[in-house]
């Protein structure tokens, strides 16, 4: 478990907390008009100068010296951001974690607070000029949505009831895509996304500038040497680079440091040998989000 | 490795330009490390808040690009110039 489950997962992961999705929390933060403010302008939070200074060109700016400590610093706090006056027009308390089709599952299953929709994702949109669906957001965020045309699919229904969207769910998961679960902003949650790297804005931040904007899973892969044949399928699911065929041995080998616990190899692998075990029994791996 | 700097003219794409991003998109497309960013034009002046009708495009991550120059390449209005 990490700090945010110590915060907020009342003695569970922070995302098995059904408070964090409650209406009653959304209101006592006034997130209606936080979430309109926020998603009418969220492809500008990473042009927008926060004093004196945007994030474009960041892999540079990080790299300086003194000043890339200080930035890295302030990104991170501004990220994980829980003060009462946070900005909509930056990312102020907006972070998540990757987690397993089965975690996503109980969530839309159970706690995800109703109307639940399915719009485009924004990340895809914005980064890669393409449109697809597969955005899964709840609660008071699917009211704000609404609103925004550009986000909206025209062709097909965006409302959801909790079969279809875990339906959906496990479609984008099989196909590849990752499943990862957000704070918006700390503590509420309001988002299943299934993202893809190098699209999305929060695995940007994580993989090439190792900003804590999406953590790890609570999960870690673990690979049965005797069960794997070597058909390498699971090599192409995976988006962190963390599974690697070794010709000599005619297996693959997995880089634990990479992987992000999110399962999506066990769609490929035929031969069962891909298995997610809790990262806290993983000596070495436990507690590294 | 020195830093890329890539530059897009905004006399060609964006607002003030003849293209709109958001039809046009070839750059963000053909960008396999996804270095551009699509955004809304700051400061402009919108009609409907809600739903945005200036937009522009901003390399906004130069550390990742490969120097591939597929869009330099693809960009209709020949905006983009990357030197390092």
């Amino acid at each position: 478990m990490c700090d945010w489950c110590l915060k907020h997962g009342n003695g569970k992961k922070w995302y098995m907390n059904a408070k964090n999705y409650s209406n009653e929390l959304a209101k006592d933060l006034d997130l209606e008009d936080y979430l309109t403010e926020q998603w009418m302008n969220f492809e500008t939070v990473f042009i927008r100068k926060i004093m004196g200074i945007s994030s474009k060109g960041l892999g540079y700016k990080l790299k300086m010296p003194i000043i890339g400590r200080v930035l890295r610093w302030l990104a991170e706090r501004m990220i994980h951001s829980e003060s009462k006056n946070r900005n909509p027009m930056r990312a102020d308390g907006h972070f998540g974690q990757v987690l397993p089709l089965e975690d996503a599952q109980i969530i839309l299953s159970e706690l995800a607070a109703e109307p639940i929709m399915e719009n485009y994702c924004m990340c895809r949109w914005m980064q890669k000029g393409k449109k697809e669906a597969c955005c899964i957001n709840f609660g008071v965020l699917s009211g704000v949505i609404e609103k925004l045309p550009r986000f909206i699919p025209k062709d097909r229904v965006v409302m959801l009831d909790r079969e279809q969207a875990m339906e959906r769910l496990e479609e984008h998961n099989k196909k590849g895509y990752i499943a990862s679960v957000w704070f918006q902003p700390v503590p509420y949650i309001c988002a299943i996304c299934s993202c893809e790297t190098p699209e999305c804005g929060g695995l940007r931040l994580r993989n090439d500038f190792n900003l804590k904007a999406v953590y790890k899973a609570e999960y870690i892969i673990q690979l049965d040497h005797d069960k794997c044949e070597g058909c390498k399928a699971c090599v192409s699911m995976c988006q962190f680079s963390a599974i690697r065929f070794i010709p000599s041995i005619n297996r693959v080998m997995i880089d634990y440091d990479k992987c992000f616990g999110c399962g999506v190899c066990r769609h490929a692998c035929k031969f069962d040998a891909l298995q997610l075990i809790p990262r806290e029994e993983y000596p070495g791996f436990d507690g590294k989000y | 490795m020195s830093k890329t700097k890539i530059r897009i003219d905004y006399d060609k794409c964006g607002e003030n330009g003849k293209v709109d991003p958001r039809d046009c998109r070839k750059c963000l497309e053909v960008c396999d490390p996804c270095v551009f960013l699509m955004h809304e034009a700051l400061g402009c002046k919108e009609e409907d808040p809600y739903n945005p009708q200036h937009w522009r495009i901003t390399p906004v991550w130069p550390s990742v690009c490969t120097r591939c120059f597929y869009c330099v390449k693809a960009c209709p209005e020949k905006a983009i110039k990357i030197s390092w």
